[in-house]
């Protein structure tokens, strides 16, 4: 396994390419990224909305649908090349070997199940249990996530919890057959503020409480600090910098995680620091994708595309000022 | 709003609807311009007392009271079952529905079936298939079908299927029993007949109605937990298509299923309702023509009732409001 | 004038729409230009009864007065009847002209009759409001409840069935869809601002009505309308099919219930109408629908 260091990756991603095909034009949401995802640690994929984290994460388990494509690259997992296999085997990894948690607790539920139906299924999907022992480890389940009145909230559809208790919902959903990486995409945007620390505090419970590898998408750099033990900066469909969270945070050389940085310090809403806006993903510039915003920009940026400097052990950064050859 | 509530207000609606269709019926029949005793001498000829034949009509009918008390009457009749004579046959209308409906039953019962089962899978599959040849060539298909006249589909299926190829009687044959393949051979022309028609827009219905629910969250979430398409689709997207399109085929009911029966009655000579009232709009029968008509508004009235309590049963998010 | 040329260039776009256009007016040419080339739709002629379409031939027995038996026959198509005779030996093309002429008219003049009472009793409804709403809704669910083709038969049946009288029952039986769909539209514009504005400066109820409500409805009202058309013809031609239409004009409905009787030998009857028929439908379904498609905000 191509991994950046000695470490054993679980899941090592290279070279991946997801392109849209729209009738205006090819949409490049996630254009040659790659990194590694090691056992037992929270990797953050941090970005601004449309830098791609979303199509990443989709991307992993196949869920891209058209006129989206994953063009090209390598999804290693268990020794397999999952975007090699056939679907059928697909079918047998998500969800029971990589989990997924979705942004919208309140549309990603089907609204007709139960949600007892509905985490029983994920269950029954990949193993071999009796009803009555599928039900009873979903209540457990529901208990493990602190959903109180698991017997009788089993029975219940989703527009009877709040926003909270559907996030928790999906998060039993996702361990249901103990996967060994987890995907959450956003899983707090879309609560109340009070609610969002109650599902990271769970989060980090559950951490503790299994040895999963949890790859967390997110656009607040304050849970990355909170959370993460490595981090991936992504803009424009692209990795700008990874490398440890202290690393990164405690030493941004991207211009682009600096101005992140900056704007969580100086705690104003928009990205003050950075100016311009978000590259329009069709019309891509040429050279490195952030140079019309980027304060320090020189006449390379405009023409090539930086390739990674490593500056630390894991510390990589993808701009010709550290080198970028 | 309460379950309970909702529907003692939909009952209610539907007992007012039914006051209105009955008063309807009474006001049309004052406004036509014969008066039933009219139209039955008429068709008597000669030869007949017709001042005894008028009064005993008109008494029958009670069109020599005030016009308030007629109307009790007839709203009084009609919900204690009588709903006239029938001179045509010299019979209470009652007893000529009790033997004529259920050929009508049947017919509809095996076409709905026929075009419920056909319908949706045909809508899911060209839903999966999305502009994909077969979807194009279904979509052309099914606007046919909802084009073509379905008296002269009838008559067509008859000219190939029992003019040319003898497989078929042209007509269809009363002596035989009715839970038999026989029978069900003898109505397989009618039933397609009836059935095309719904089978086309069933298929509309349920295909826009999986696509409007493929792209949902949802869908994506059942895909992330490693369920099998065939689950994704025939559970998850399914069961969320299915609420609208429940309701939309109950309340097809009235429309398609009454007009498209009356004829297809007609064309095959089943002897069902429709055929009753055609053959007692050319006797002048009129008790039974209006008998039929309200036939329709109630079954029609029933049906629209049973679509509003099945959403709420259907749709948890109504139930438990 | 500016909206409808953007919606004419929208609809251009939709093939079947205008295919379905050119079928229609190929029909109105014909119908309308139909006397002046064929001969009478009425006239009888029982020595050339029965002439199939050229290039068939038909056996058929006839009875032979001078031998007292009879003769089999095998009878041609000449191209003196392009489509045949029925078995009065009446001309089917003549016939079928005639057919589209009836059916335009009741598609047409129905549909409008319709349309107009829908759109009046529906902006009416959700204009005033309260009382007047309830009662109007409620009639319009009366009306809806008694299923269309079993009203209209018991109507012509104590009316009388000319054409005048079955087009005013298709068109006074037809209109409940379009109050429902002109009420719910009046209703999301009632608390516009515009409206609001034009209220507050004191215009008059009728002013509101006709200069701001319904104009901002036309294009839902056209659409419906188009697709109500088939409907208005299809029921015209099922009364006349099971022997209830006008029995003085040639009708689709009527030249089928004929044809339905000679099966056995002339098919061509019953086939040509039912052909007319289908199409008609059809070219008035394709246009609706494809001006539904155009007219969806932002459905491109």
């Amino acid at each position: 396994m191509d991994s950046e260091n000695g470490d054993k990756a679980i899941l090592s991603v290279s070279g991946l390419r997801t392109y849209f095909f729209t009738k205006n034009g090819t949409v490049k949401a996630v254009d040659d990224i790659s990194f590694d995802l090691r056992k037992g640690e929270i990797l953050c994929i941090v970005g601004e909305s449309g830098s791609g984290k979303t199509v990443t994460a989709l991307s992993l388990l196949r869920l891209i649908e058209p006129p989206g494509r994953i063009v090209e690259g390598k999804i290693m997992f268990e020794e397999k090349n999952l975007l090699d296999i056939p679907i059928s085997e697909m079918q047998k990894i998500r969800g029971n070997r990589i989990a997924m948690i979705f942004q919208d607790p309140h549309s990603s539920l089907n609204p007709v199940l139960t949600i007892g139906e509905q985490i029983t299924e994920a269950m029954t999907a990949h193993r071999n249990l009796a009803k009555s022992e599928a039900k009873a480890q979903t209540i457990e389940l529901l208990r493990l996530v602190e959903i109180p009145e698991p017997e009788r909230r089993f029975h219940e559809y989703p527009h009877q919890f709040s926003g909270g208790m559907k996030q928790r919902v999906m998060v039993a959903m996702a361990l249901a057959c103990e996967p060994s990486v987890l995907i959450a995409d956003e899983p707090t945007t879309a609560l109340d503020l009070t609610i969002q620390a109650q599902i990271l505090d769970l989060f980090m419970e559950l951490r503790k409480k299994f040895s999963m590898s949890i790859i967390y998408i997110t656009h607040d750099l304050g849970v990355v600090s909170e959370l993460a033990d490595r981090i991936a900066v992504m803009y424009g469909g692209r990795i700008m910098e990874k490398g440890r969270r202290d690393d990164v945070l405690k030493n941004p050389l991207h211009p682009y995680t600096r101005g992140l940085i900056d704007c969580l310090l100086s705690e104003s809403e928009k990205l003050a620091s950075i100016p311009g806006t978000i590259p329009n993903l069709i019309d891509l510039p040429e050279g490195c994708i952030f140079h019309p915003r980027c304060i320090s920009a020189m006449d390379i940026c405009r023409t090539e595309r930086p390739g990674s400097s490593k500056i630390e052990t894991e510390h990589y950064v993808y701009c010709f000022r550290y080198g970028g050859r | 709003m309460s379950l309970r509530t909702y529907i003692a207000k939909r009952l209610l609606h539907a007992v007012l609807i039914a006051w209105g269709v009955m008063t309807a019926a009474f006001f049309l029949m004052r406004l036509g311009p014969n008066s039933p005793a009219d139209k039955y001498i008429a068709s008597l000829g000669a030869g007949h007392n017709v001042t005894a034949v008028v009064a005993a009509i008109e008494s029958r009918y009670g069109i020599d009271k005030p016009l308030h008390e007629q109307y009790f009457n007839y709203i009084a009749s009609l919900l204690q079952g009588d709903w006239g004579w029938s001179f045509g046959t010299s019979m209470p209308v009652m007893e000529l529905i009790k033997t004529h409906w259920i050929y009508s039953f049947q017919l509809v019962l095996l076409s709905s079936i026929f075009a419920i089962v056909l319908g949706i899978s045909l809508g899911m599959f060209t839903a999966v298939k999305k502009n994909s040849r077969a979807d194009h060539i279904a979509a052309f298909f099914s606007f046919a079908g909802i084009s073509i006249p379905h008296f002269w589909l009838g008559i067509m299926l008859i000219l190939i299927f029992s003019v040319k190829f003898g497989w078929f009687k042209t007509y269809y044959d009363t002596s035989l029993p009715m839970l038999s393949l026989e029978n069900l051979h003898a109505l397989t022309l009618p039933v397609f007949t009836l059935g095309t028609g719904m089978v086309a827009g069933y298929s509309r219905y349920v295909r826009s109605a999986m696509l409007e629910n493929m792209g949902k969250d949802f869908v994506r979430t059942a895909r992330a937990k490693g369920l099998p398409e065939r689950t994704v689709i025939g559970k998850h997207v399914f069961r969320n298509a299915m609420l609208p399109v429940i309701t939309i085929i109950m309340l097809d009911m009235s429309g398609i299923v009454f007009g498209g029966a009356y004829i297809t009655e007609v064309i095959f000579g089943i002897p069902g309702l429709g055929w009753m009232s055609l053959k007692a709009v050319f006797a002048d029968d009129y008790s039974v023509v209006m008998a039929v008509t309200l036939i329709g508004a109630f079954v029609t009235l029933l049906f629209n009732l049973l679509a509003d309590i099945a959403y709420i049963y259907l749709d948890p998010r109504i139930r438990y409001e | 004038m500016r909206l409808a040329a953007y919606y004419w260039e929208r609809t251009k776009r939709q093939r079947p729409a205008m295919a379905g256009l050119a079928f229609i007016i190929f029909l109105i040419i014909l119908a309308v230009s139909g006397p002046f080339f064929t001969v009478s739709p009425t006239q009888v002629n029982f020595d050339e009864k029965n002439i199939p379409p050229p290039g068939f031939t038909l056996e058929q027995s006839i009875y032979n007065a001078s031998s007292g038996g009879f003769v089999t026959t095998v009878q041609r198509g000449t191209w003196e009847h392009p489509l045949g005779t029925d078995g009065m030996g009446r001309d089917m093309l003549a016939m079928l002209i005639s057919g589209a002429r009836v059916s335009l008219l009741v598609g047409l003049l129905a549909t409008g009759i319709a349309i107009i009472i829908g759109a009046l009793i529906g902006i009416t409804s959700a204009y005033f409001g309260g009382a007047m709403d309830s009662v109007l809704m409620r009639a319009t669910d009366i009306f809806m409840t008694f299923p269309f083709l079993l009203l209209l038969i018991l109507i012509v049946y104590l009316f009388g069935s000319s054409l005048t009288l079955i087009i005013m029952a298709i068109g006074l039986t037809g209109w409940t869809g379009t109050a429902r769909l002109v009420r719910s539209e009046t209703l999301s514009l009632r608390t516009r601002e515009f409206i609001m504005a034009s209220k507050a400066l004191g215009a008059s109820h009728l002013r509101i009505i006709f200069y701001h409500l319904l104009p901002n409805t036309l294009s839902s009202i056209i659409v419906l309308a188009t697709l109500s058309i088939p409907g208005a013809i299809l029921a015209e031609a099922a009364l006349s099919f099971i022997g209830l239409g006008d029995p003085q004009v040639a009708s689709w409905g009527n030249i089928l219930n004929a044809g339905q009787g000679s099966l056995q030998t002339a098919w061509w009857v019953a086939v040509e109408p039912g052909m007319m028929l289908f199409f008609t439908v059809l070219a008035f379904n394709f246009m609706g629908e494809g001006m539904r498609e155009a007219f969806e905000p932002g459905g491109d």
